[in-house]
């Protein structure tokens, strides 16, 4: 498939197997995978992504639990998992203790939403030690100031949030923003990957026009609830067989 | 003291801006705001103005006298029930309305528990011919219903929040969730001391009018300084608002009464002082009720306004660094002290502001002779309903 590009998957949804299988089936099409690890308050999503969250933790499955499934995903060499959590997630059990989780389960980068490029630091040199990255956003709100600092030192990728809004939302990306992608691209030696409302290889497409890659989520999550594993991935064949270079 | 919070929001250890980076921006903007409102005479003297003679201020502190016959605690009353609206809340509002409108946003968005802060930012929204969206618990909605109906009338729309506990913290989510999309065109008016940065410093100096009166009342009127100062402490602004008159006097014994609920167990109360940890919620590093897998636990109190698993940051400051002391009142001690301030005083209380008065009630013993100014946050008209229900009356 073009591009670089990722995969969110709610860990251990809609159960631990099914998760690992639905993993191991992006992974053949796609660059990274993003894994939430579900918190109870989750504010920078969608009601997909909350409800699929309520569910894991309904069922009582903890971070350990979700950690203990990655580990049984086989991610081909060159490929990535992230984690994708909120910042209580790491905050109230200490830097050290979820990055050796992570680093035990082979996740090697990690997303948190709720914490913005000025709260960055505490949690940016602990992962650093671990050789964990912190992946660092430019959202269309971001200055060229903010993009010139955040972007030059980013490792991983950049986490281009493509609207003002939540996961789940439609994408619609303003002649502004586009040029801030384009800016961000300038600066960046990790590719800018486009994120928030990317439901289909048409709105894929449209993220493939500006930016290094897509990430695609609550469409995926929807699919996997619905058709099961061999339903996302018929549906990730078809995005990736669109998207061919 | 140095003044607190520090340039990047943080008190001491706690507070911060966890917030998605689309809000960053909004916030710096927020606080270039707030800065320029505190160096304008114009935009004080508006406010000043109307808090004067539209909200009612400054409010009585009266003098509880059969209440304290009874008691043998000597029981202060500073009335933030007699504000416009029934609650300390507008205080607040009134001053966040006017920021809103100085930034050009003509949209407020708040979130609700008990509808006080709810029905403060909808009369705002009127005065100032704002557009108004409240988030309210769906639980909320129903033990509150009188609220609702008044946001309704002043114009605002109540959008139910379904998701988690469907009660305060839930509807601080959906508002979050708004001002991403909307940040343009929206402010949202945060209604307590929680949040990131600016709100825990500007909600507390928008409601510091609290303690400033009182402080000045009891000295000119009632013959001098208090032993004690009690606040119900939800997220913590009428508590934040009343003690920052008195901070700069040692002598004096700060106390913030969370909900004691009816239990030591998860769910059964809001003590987060005494069960929390540690934690990030909203926007800020403060004490937390979470779980051992660090999720947000679940939350009671009769009171819709103290049913909150965080609290304000600067409060978090205040615990650990024993500036305040941090007790509990249980839901029955509080509708206990609700009862009796009506029968004696004919004053009835909110629930929230009851846990105030049901601590100092209580623990009579404690306080025997001493002077205590008791912070009563709001009146008890929205509360009819569970009263009546919890009393049998
Ligand atoms: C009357 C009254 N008191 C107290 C509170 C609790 O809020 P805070 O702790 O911010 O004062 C509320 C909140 O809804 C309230 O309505």
């Amino acid at each position: 498939m073009k591009g670089y590009n990722g995969l969110y998957l709610m860990g251990n949804f809609p159960d631990p197997e099914a998760f690992v299988e639905a993993s191991n089936a992006g992974l053949a099409f796609f660059d990274f995978l993003e894994v939430g690890v579900p918190f109870s308050d989750p504010v920078a999503d969608g009601p997909v992504i909350e409800r699929a969250a309520g569910k894991v933790l309904a069922k009582g499955y903890r971070a350990e639990d979700i950690f203990a499934s990655i580990e049984k995903i086989a991610c081909p060499p060159g490929k990535k998992i992230y984690i994708m959590t909120y910042a209580n997630q790491v905050f109230a059990r200490g830097n050290g203790a979820f990055a050796t989780m992570m680093k035990r389960s082979g996740a090697s980068g990690i997303i948190l939403p709720d914490v913005p490029s000025v709260e960055r630091a505490r949690f940016e040199n602990d992962f650093a030690r671990y050789g964990i990255d912190l992946v660092r956003f430019i959202t269309p709100e971001s200055t060229h100031e903010q993009i010139q600092n955040a972007v030059p030192g980013a490792r991983g990728f950049v986490y281009c949030i493509s609207i003002r809004g939540i996961t789940g939302s439609a994408l619609v990306l303003d002649a502004e923003t586009k040029r801030k992608i384009v800016y961000a691209r300038k600066y960046s030696s990790a590719p800018v990957v486009l994120g928030f409302g990317i439901r289909d290889a048409h709105s894929a497409r449209i993220a493939l026009e500006h930016a290094d890659g897509f990430i695609m989520g609550t469409r995926a999550i929807e699919k996997l609830e619905s058709d099961g594993v061999s339903g996302l991935q018929g549906f990730l064949k078809e995005i990736a067989m669109a998207l061919a270079e | 003291m140095k003044k607190l919070p520090d340039e990047r929001g943080y008190f001491g250890e706690y507070g911060g801006k966890f917030v998605p980076e689309t809000l960053i921006n909004a916030l710096e903007e927020l606080e270039r705001a707030y800065r320029a409102f505190q160096k304008s005479r114009d935009m004080k003297n508006e406010l000043k103005n109307l808090l004067i003679n539209y909200a009612g201020r400054p409010t009585p502190v009266y003098f509880a006298a059969n209440l304290s016959r009874k008691t043998g605690v000597e029981i202060f009353l500073k009335r933030e029930d007699l504000l416009h609206t029934g609650a300390h809340k507008l205080n607040n509002t009134i001053g966040q309305g006017l920021l809103s409108r100085f930034m050009s946003k003509r949209r407020l968005i708040a979130e609700t528990g008990a509808g006080q802060h709810g029905v403060a930012t909808a009369t705002v929204a009127a005065l100032l011919g704002m557009e108004c969206t409240v988030y309210m618990g769906s639980v909320d909605i129903e033990r509150q219903a009188p609220n609702v109906a008044r946001m309704k009338l002043l114009g605002a729309e109540v959008i139910p929040v379904e998701s988690g506990s469907r009660t305060l913290k839930d509807a601080i989510n959906a508002a979050l969730r708004d001002w991403v999309k909307n940040v343009r065109t929206t402010h949202y008016c945060l209604g307590s001391v929680v949040g990131p940065h600016p709100f825990p410093m500007m909600v507390r100096d928008f409601q510091s009018v609290i303690g400033k009166e009182a402080h000045a009342q009891m000295r000119k009127q009632w013959g001098g300084d208090p032993d004690f100062v009690v606040a119900c402490v939800g997220g913590g602004s009428n508590a934040a608002g009343i003690f920052s008159g008195f901070l700069h006097l040692t002598k004096i014994k700060l106390i913030g009464v969370e909900a004691g609920g009816y239990g030591n167990a998860p769910g059964e109360h809001s003590a987060r002082m005494r069960k929390g940890r540690r934690g990030i919620l909203h926007g800020c590093i403060t004490y937390l009720l979470q779980s051992d897998d660090c999720q947000v636990l679940p939350v009671h109190s009769v009171s819709a306004g103290l049913d909150y698993p965080a609290v304000g940051p600067e409060h978090a400051f205040f615990k650990d660094n024993e500036i305040v002391e941090y007790v509990r009142c249980s839901d029955k001690e509080a509708l206990e002290a609700c009862l009796m301030l009506s029968k004696l005083e004919g004053i009835i209380p909110a629930l929230e502001s009851s846990h105030a008065l049901g601590y100092v009630l209580s623990k009579r013993k404690k306080f025997k002779g001493a002077r205590v100014l008791v912070n009563l946050s709001g009146r008890g008209d929205k509360d009819m309903d569970i009263i009546r229900k919890e009393t049998r009356i």
